[in-house]
């Protein structure tokens, strides 16, 4: 479903800007949320206007809402156009939450799940002054699907989109959405039941553009949208500014603080650090370069530079389907034998050990405690990991270990294959360029025994992460559960939760699946990556980070001294 | 790598007849190859160098007894490891990805990589496979370039013109962009070219890369050699006796030819020794876990400023290699071409 987000995201930046939650986040959220009567938010203290600059590695990949599947694409294109459902501009669990964005309120959904209706807020103005329109809704979504968007599966499910697909024609009507300009309502019917399409709603993609906006990428001269910022002064491939929208205003909409955000692009990551040092630049959107990491740490110990972990999970694949794999046992003795903590110094201390699949910021996460192979931060159980090795009879089988030519990738690759020649087996690792390793191991004539693997979250509803280990979602191309995991308690779990769009009812059924996954030893999760913000002395630091649990670093909350 | 000046020959009567040094005057019993050791022996420059090239080899044979004492292997991760040094523990690899600088002990002599692994028994390691690349690419350019020269030069017309307008198509490509393009595509699929089946980690795929790639640098000069050759009264002689083709090219003109290749061998080491370092760097040459110095350099370069020793160790290893192979093969050349021979002695 979103083998698109897996590709662009890892290959755009070396996995290493991704949407995340700060578990760790400290007092990110302590502003006072001081809501100007029922009018534009504002989440966090700081003073308003002036102008930044920040740093990014690399150009986004579209600053078109249809297109965008980057997490610099979702950073600033969340400040830029609303979806009728949208997220609080707040870090941790209260980010997560889906709230109403151009919509009056919650969808109204059905009994059957299968029917959303909502209804388009009144006197909604397009930063260019032409008025929003309910019918909007459905060319925002047929721009998704006709532009063969990375995106267009998530929407997929609605009745007729499919065959709108198929067709090709950008103008014909999807039947499973119908609007009335005059009543502002929307309805959408889905072909079957969606847990998560409330969350499918909140993405950049079902943002709102006008009605005569064309079928074509507008990275160049972005549509206009509802946001508290619009584009201005774009430079493919070298930056763009995200300037303020003066007159936005949607009850309990967040409206920005800065007057002008200027995005440049600084390919080299060294140069972004040294400047940020210098107050070059107010802000680096990459974590600073492996060997610059060590110093910031230990010179910039207040607010100025920050970790957090992401919703993410990276793991090992072990393929059920091929031996040695195929026997329970082996899969166990990998799981004793990987060692958390050399893996987390891997990523030079920007990962957090974990034994769940699920991350820690994702609802429906309990730690599963004690972790059946071992404390993650304790060393690995070595000794009988080889035991069992031998139990199974595979001692001396040759593995092959799948890895991309990243650098972390390819270290992790290396290790596992390490671990195993450790442990008994006979492994070598096999690097496959990065633009195409996911196709790669994700075709089954591959025969790809065992390999790296991450995901950082679409969105937060841990169906988004359970389909990697969904017994459904084994294809003999383009297959993301490459370990071909398929386990039917686990199924059943995750065909009844995935149905429910209550996330808090299903939130126990999803940690049991995880339970279920972890201490079945089916995969090898190890930990959850943690991304930085790194600021200028310009930056009031203290008052104005939010890091939000999808988009990262909140811009519109940013703030100078 | 020119060979504009390599139109070397054993025949080296006219260089003496112009006046040799007087060592040469006063051994006329001498063959050319004598003479040309002779000269090598008073290149001190090329000696030195030649004698540090061969302890390098003895080195990179000696890797598994390095291995040994550092108890160890070149795979071997250690990232969570704990040594003494000084008297003082001290994590191989910190908390944050830090990796321990050159201990000058037993283990981690030159100190471990991102991976937690010895950077000596890599670099030694790497140092054979670099070698048995660099010298193994050779040979087989040397073989190819020869044999296409001498049919190219010898026969000339339809087969002359296939075999250069071939070598100009190859020539047209970049050498490393050419090199990156096979290598990445072999390093996953392997090669199979009939019975013949290469897995994609092994060291002779980028063997082969390299060798092909080199032979448009040797193939041309030899050409024109043999070209030049084929109408000299020795050559007509083989023919007006009869003797066939094949026996004028290996019988009379390879042996005539062996001094420019005898010149180009060394500098093709050196320059096959860089093509796998560029290659392997850039991920398509050595496959890991095999160290190589371009996968060393290649892994060290984002720790540049926190462990420099990540980039010195084989950057340092690949400039000593390739500087002795270069300084001892200009030796041979000085030895071997008589033009060199002139401009020596002149006052």
């Amino acid at each position: 479903m979103s083998r698109t987000l897996r590709g662009v995201l890892c290959l755009s930046f070396a996995c290493a800007a991704m949407f995340g939650l700060a578990a760790c986040g400290g007092d990110d959220d302590d502003g006072g949320g001081s809501n100007d009567g029922g009018g534009a938010a504002s989440e966090v203290g700081g003073k308003t206007g002036g102008k930044i600059t920040t740093a990014y590695t690399s150009f986004p990949d579209y600053l078109d809402p249809a297109l965008s599947y980057t997490q610099e694409g979702w950073q600033s294109l969340w400040t830029v156009y609303t979806p009728l459902l949208t997220y609080k501009h707040a870090a941790g669990a209260e980010g997560a939450t889906v709230v109403p964005g151009l919509a009056e309120d919650m969808p109204d959904i059905s009994a059957d799940g299968k029917t959303y209706k909502l209804k388009l807020r009144s006197g909604l103005k397009y930063s260019d002054g032409s008025a929003v329109k309910a019918s909007d809704f459905e060319h925002s979504i047929k721009r998704v699907l006709n532009l063969e968007s990375g995106g267009a599966s998530f929407y997929s499910g609605i009745v007729g989109a499919e065959k709108y697909i198929e067709d090709g024609k950008a103008r014909a009507d999807i039947p499973g959405i119908v609007a009335d300009d005059a009543t502002r309502d929307i309805t959408i019917n889905l072909v079957k039941p969606d847990g998560r399409f409330p969350y499918i709603l909140t993405m950049v993609f079902a943002s709102l553009v006008p009605g005569d906006t064309p079928f074509e990428n507008l990275t160049k001269n972005p549509p206009p949208g509802v946001g508290p910022y619009k584009f201005e002064n774009v430079r493919i491939n070298r930056g763009y500014n995200l300037v303020k929208v003066p007159d936005f205003n949607v009850a309990d909409q967040q409206v920005g603080k800065l007057d002008t955000i200027e995005i440049q692009v600084i390919k080299n990551r060294r140069r972004q650090t040294q400047d940020t040092i210098q107050n070059k630049i107010d802000y680096m959107n990459d974590p600073p370069a492996p060997d610059q990491l060590r110093d910031v740490r230990a010179q910039y110990t207040d607010k100025r530079y920050q970790e957090f972990v992401t919703n993410s999970t990276y793991y090992y694949f072990l393929n059920h389907r091929i031996a040695p794999f195929n026997k329970p046992e082996v899969r166990e003795a990998v799981n004793y034998a990987v060692d958390k903590r050399s893996l987390a110094r891997l990523f030079g201390g920007l990962l957090e050990p974990g034994c769940n699949f699920l991350p820690p910021g994702m609802k429906g996460y309990q730690k599963v405690d004690p972790c059946p192979w071992g404390d993650p931060t304790a060393a690995p159980n070595v000794a009988k990991a080889k035991a069992l090795i031998e139990e199974a009879g595979v001692a001396g089988d040759s593995v092959t270990v799948f890895g991309n030519d990243e650098p972390e990738s390819k270290s992790l690759a290396e290790y596992l294959s390490d671990v195993l020649n450790d442990i008994g087996l006979k492994a070598k690792p096999r690097i496959v360029e990065g633009s195409v390793y996911f196709t790669t191991i994700g075709n089954q004539k591959t025969r790809a025994q065992a390999g790296f693997s991450n995901w950082f979250q679409d969105f937060p509803h841990p169906g988004n992460f359970f389909f990697l280990v969904d017994g459904k979602s084994i294809q003999d191309t383009n297959n993301q559960n490459y370990g071909n995991v398929d386990v039917p308690a686990l199924n059943a779990i995750l065909e009844e939760a995935d149905q429910n769009a209550d996330i808090d009812a299903v939130a126990d059924d999803y940690a049991r699946a995880d339970k279920l996954l972890v201490e079945g030893g089916h995969v090898v999760p190890y930990g959850h990556r943690k991304l930085t913000v790194f600021y200028s002395e310009r930056m009031n630091f203290e008052d104005c980070t939010v890091w939000h649990p999808v988009y990262n670093l909140d811009f519109t909350n940013l703030c100078v001294k | 790598m020119s060979i504009a000046d390599s139109s070397v020959q054993p025949d080296l009567s006219p260089v003496l007849s112009a006046g040799g040094q007087a060592a040469d005057a006063s051994a006329p019993g001498l063959s050319p190859w004598e003479l040309a050791v002779r000269r090598l022996k008073r290149n001190k420059a090329a000696l030195i160098f030649g004698a540090l090239f061969f302890v390098l080899v003895a080195l990179a044979l000696a890797a598994p007894l390095w291995a040994q004492v550092a108890d160890t292997t070149p795979a071997r991760n250690h990232l969570s490891d704990t040594i003494v040094v000084d008297g003082k523990p001290e994590q191989v690899v910190t908390f944050d990805g830090v990796p321990i600088s050159p201990t000058w002990g037993k283990k981690f002599f030159l100190g471990a990589d991102s991976n937690g692994r010895d950077v000596a028994v890599r670099l030694l390691y790497g140092a054979r496979n670099s070698l048995f690349i660099g010298i193994t690419a050779a040979l087989i350019t040397t073989f190819i370039a020869v044999a296409l020269g001498m049919l190219a030069g010898y026969f000339r017309g339809w087969t002359d013109a296939f075999i250069s307008r071939g070598l100009d198509i190859a020539w047209a490509f970049p050498p490393t962009l050419l090199g990156v393009a096979l290598g990445v595509s072999f390093a996953l699929g392997g090669l199979k070219v009939g019975p013949l089946e290469i897995s994609g980690d092994s060291l002779w795929i980028p063997t082969l890369i390299i060798g092909a790639i080199g032979v448009v640098y040797l193939a041309r000069p030899i050409r024109g050699q043999v070209l030049s050759l084929r109408e000299k009264e020795f050559v007509e002689a083989a023919r007006a006796q009869g003797a066939s083709p094949l026996r004028i090219m290996f019988g009379e003109l390879l042996p005539n030819v062996a001094s420019t290749i005898l010149v180009f061998f060394p500098l093709l080491v050196a320059n096959a020794i860089l093509t796998e370092a560029a290659l392997s760097f850039l991920g398509a040459g050595v496959q890991p876990p095999a160290p190589s110095w371009g996968t060393m350099l290649s892994d060290g370069v984002v720790l540049l400023s926190t462990a420099p020793h990540l980039t010195i160790v084989p950057g340092l290893m690949l400039v000593l290699t390739v500087l002795s192979l270069n300084v001892f093969g200009d030796g041979v050349r000085d030895a071997l071409d008589p033009r060199a021979k002139v401009r020596l002695e002149r006052p």
